[in-house]
């Protein structure tokens, strides 16, 4: 049993903070988790860091990648980054990159991997359609053969990066008849590709996400990732990095220690906030829900460090936890502000900036995406008690 | 970063499940419930036999020397058995606080006899108030010629019945802190009063009236008890919590065997998902406590500042088992709160665990200081 971290992971970590220090700006930071690649000035940063190595860590040398690495390495940088509100390096490398090297054809490994390590393309992942969000593997656009190419018809929703990606990472429909976990297939399609029409969602945070139509959009069959109607088992298998790798903890961690600090100096009705017993309560019990999570986190990523285990239920633990106490925190943080609570962020009189408001509406997403809370619940009960469908 | 357990701490883990499984099923914690001693001689002993009661303490007085994070593992098993017996209060704690304070006279003259499972010493800290640290203490030590007279009263004092000495903390005449003594549990003047409890252990109220105490049964410096004894307290705390994790487990997996065959509606009651989304988040509440309360053992083991770790660990902990058994018994529905259904003996634990050895609000507290007023 150790949890301090190596002198390499250490030093490893101060790199990163200086990096971070040096290049981080105002506009780049996102209130978002994970903040999105939309802006050049976000992609600069990740350029930056790719100039550095550190997105092939881990990943093999024939495809672009450094070799062997840290097993925690990945884990460090993204958590710093998470911490500092930048840019992550999360599904490019936790999905694609992972299930093109598990299961990408040769030419697709050369054409896309090492691309990808020097942050030149960008991704959408293009899976929820209206008719399949926690029912995922209800996905119905299909993809028809048609000599070399599929073509492609129906819609995409809830496809974040589609206004600014290079490609879209696609589960797509090649079997109507068989079981539904068993007809889809993985698709990289070319965003600009002639048919395709990308209408923006507004999200109550105000951040875009997009619906996505296609329309006889024509793909190459070279396009396929791994086994047509195997498209399911790429998919779950990839949820698995993205749970960990794109939904840290550390963000969580930054905004209890921007509470404590409001909380030191804040005071409401005249009274100071931090010698009232009620939010001394409120806040220590902040405090052990999100050491749980920490906790969580980092055992799930020994794990993942450890060998070639996914740790499908571990992740499946994190997400669950992550939700919950993202909910929690906000809504017990506007509770301790009063009317001063609904005031939109920015707003003179709004405490921290008001950044809380947008943490309260933003941590149902938490609760939803990416198989949510409650889709988490039913993993765990199913794959890890064995309790019966 | 490491959260694998060392080949010597599986299979200490394998051991006392073994142990605990053939000798302490539910039917002896019931059976204890109604003894007049709480616990079994027969089984101490052989708990003695096995090495367990000298994990913790230096090899020079025949213990194992070994640290917080094996306390862990051992409690966690006795905690899935529910097992009563005296060895958070007297090995941990008493034990603990002799090894930490006491002088090497009273280390050879205890500790081995605490190892062989001949002494038992109960732990006389709390009393009638919530705070488990010195400024609950109240009880006075007056200062005769020979050594000093105690006057006061404890409570929650576990085992006492059972005691043959008692480690008292008491608050020394013409001293700001505190300061530990070792008394003899037939002194005249002790009184004990068993006080009920909803888990049916043995606790009791112990008032001292003008009990006698000699000079060289003083144990640390006059005074100045509390900064040998915090990490004292610490680890006993770290151990009720893996002992809190260890019945969390345990009743999960009860609860978890119970859902698959019970049928109602025409299908096993497992299948449905307001049971199955309690049991996923109670497992993951396990598995959160279980962790947090390694890293609160780590911490203690390497010698860093553990205070905030260790507040942690027990808030968690105890919401974790008091959860983990409220909805446990729910699960079962009406056999749930039949007495004879081994889940009422979790449930009756479940928020008394919680409430022991400083409940949530204390540490709640303790970590709120921690957290602001630094």
């Amino acid at each position: 049993m150790n949890f301090r971290f190596s002198e390499e992971e250490e030093a490893f970590r101060r790199e990163v903070q200086e990096f971070i220090a040096e290049e981080m700006t105002e506009e780049i930071r996102s209130r978002w988790l994970g903040g999105l690649l939309d802006t050049e000035e976000r992609r600069r940063f990740v350029t930056k860091m790719a100039d550095r190595g550190w997105l092939a860590m881990g990943f093999p040398e024939e495809y672009g990648g450094a070799g062997e690495s840290m097993p925690l390495a990945q884990y460090i940088l993204n958590d710093e980054l998470h911490k500092a509100q930048a840019p992550i390096v999360g599904k490019n490398l936790g999905v694609v990159v992972n299930t093109l090297l598990h299961h990408g054809s040769e030419p697709l490994k050369r054409d896309f991997v090492p691309r990808i390590l020097r942050n030149e393309i960008q991704w959408a992942l293009a899976y929820t359609e209206p008719e399949a969000g926690s029912d995922l593997a209800n996905m119905q656009m299909r993809a028809v053969l048609d000599g070399d190419e599929y073509v492609l018809n129906g819609q995409k929703r809830f496809i974040t990066s589609a206004h600014f990606a290079d490609y879209m990472w696609t589960g797509v429909r090649t079997d109507p008849d068989a079981p539904k976990h068993r007809g889809i297939s993985l698709l990289i399609i070319d965003a600009g590709a002639p048919g395709i029409t990308i209408t923006p969602m507004w999200t109550i945070i105000g951040e875009r996400t997009n619906d996505v139509f296609f329309d006889n959009v024509r793909v190459p069959k070279e396009r396929l990732v791994g086994e047509e109607n195997r498209g399911w088992q790429y998919i779950t298998e990839a949820l698995t990095y993205e749970r960990f790798a794109m939904t840290s903890f550390a963000p969580t961690i930054r905004k209890l220690d921007r509470l404590i600090a409001w909380v030191k100096e804040a005071r409401i009705d005249g009274r100071p906030l931090a010698q009232d017993p009620v939010v001394r309560r409120k806040i220590a019990r902040l405090a052990v829900q999100i050491e749980m999570g920490r906790m969580l986190d980092l055992r799930c990523v020994c794990l993942a460090a450890s060998g070639d285990y996914v740790p499908y239920i571990e992740a499946a633990m994190n997400k669950m936890w992550g939700g919950i106490v993202e909910t929690v925190l906000a809504d017990e943080v506007l509770d301790l502000m009063g009317p001063f609570g609904y005031l939109w962020h920015d707003e003179g009189h709004a405490p921290m900036d008001g950044d809380v408001v947008d943490d309260y509406l933003w941590a149902g997403h938490q609760r939803v995406a990416a198989a949510g809370v409650d889709i988490a619940k039913n993993i765990i009960a199913q794959r890890h008690l064995g309790l019966p469908r | 970063m490491d959260m694998e357990y060392t080949e010597e701490q599986r299979q200490l883990m394998a051991a006392a499940r073994r142990f605990m499984e053939s000798e302490c099923p539910p039917s002896l914690v019931r059976e204890m419930e109604s003894s007049d001693l709480g616990f079994s001689p027969g089984m101490w002993q052989k708990m003695a036999d096995l090495g367990w009661l000298g994990l913790p303490f230096p090899q020079a007085y025949g213990g194992y020397g070994l640290g917080c994070v094996d306390l862990v593992v051992l409690a966690k098993e006795l905690g899935r058995a529910l097992c009563p017996s005296p060895y958070l209060p007297a090995v941990v704690l008493a034990g603990g606080a002799i090894a930490s304070a006491g002088s090497e006279e009273q280390r050879r003259a205890y500790l081995p006899r605490i190892i062989s499972g001949e002494l038992v010493v109960a732990f006389a800290f709390q009393e009638a108030t919530t705070a488990y640290d010195p400024s609950g203490v109240a009880l006075r030590a007056t200062e005769t010629p020979e050594g000093y007279y105690l006057n006061g009263a404890k409570m929650f004092v576990e085992f006492a019945g059972a005691a043959d000495r008692f480690l008292v903390v008491a608050r020394a005449d013409g001293s700001d802190g505190v300061t530990m003594f070792l008394v003899d549990a037939k002194a005249p003047g002790i009184r004990l009063t068993p006080l009920r409890t909803m888990a049916r252990d043995k606790q009791y109220e112990v008032t001292f009236d003008g009990v006698a105490v000699a000079k060289e049964d003083v144990v640390g410096p006059v005074g100045g008890a509390w900064p040998l004894l915090e990490p004292v307290v610490h680890r006993g705390v770290i151990a009720l919590c893996a002992y809190m994790v260890g019945a969390s487990e345990r009743i999960q997996e009860l609860a978890t065997d119970f859902a698959k065959q019970r049928v109602q509606f025409g299908r096993p009651i497992g299948s449905f998902q307001a049971i199955q989304h309690y049991l996923a988040q109670m497992v993951t509440e396990i598995v959160g406590a279980e962790t947090t309360t390694l890293y609160a053992a780590w911490t203690l083991d390497e010698g860093l500042p553990a205070r905030e770790a260790v507040a942690k660990a027990k808030v968690l902990a105890g919401d974790t088992f008091k959860q983990a058994s409220a909805v446990g018994a729910q699960i079962y529905g009406g056999i749930g709160f039949d007495e004879s259904t081994d889940a009422t003996l979790f449930l009756r634990r479940g928020k008394q665990y919680q409430l022991s050895m400083g409940h949530s609000g204390y540490w709640e507290e303790v970590l709120a200081a921690e957290l602001l007023d630094r």
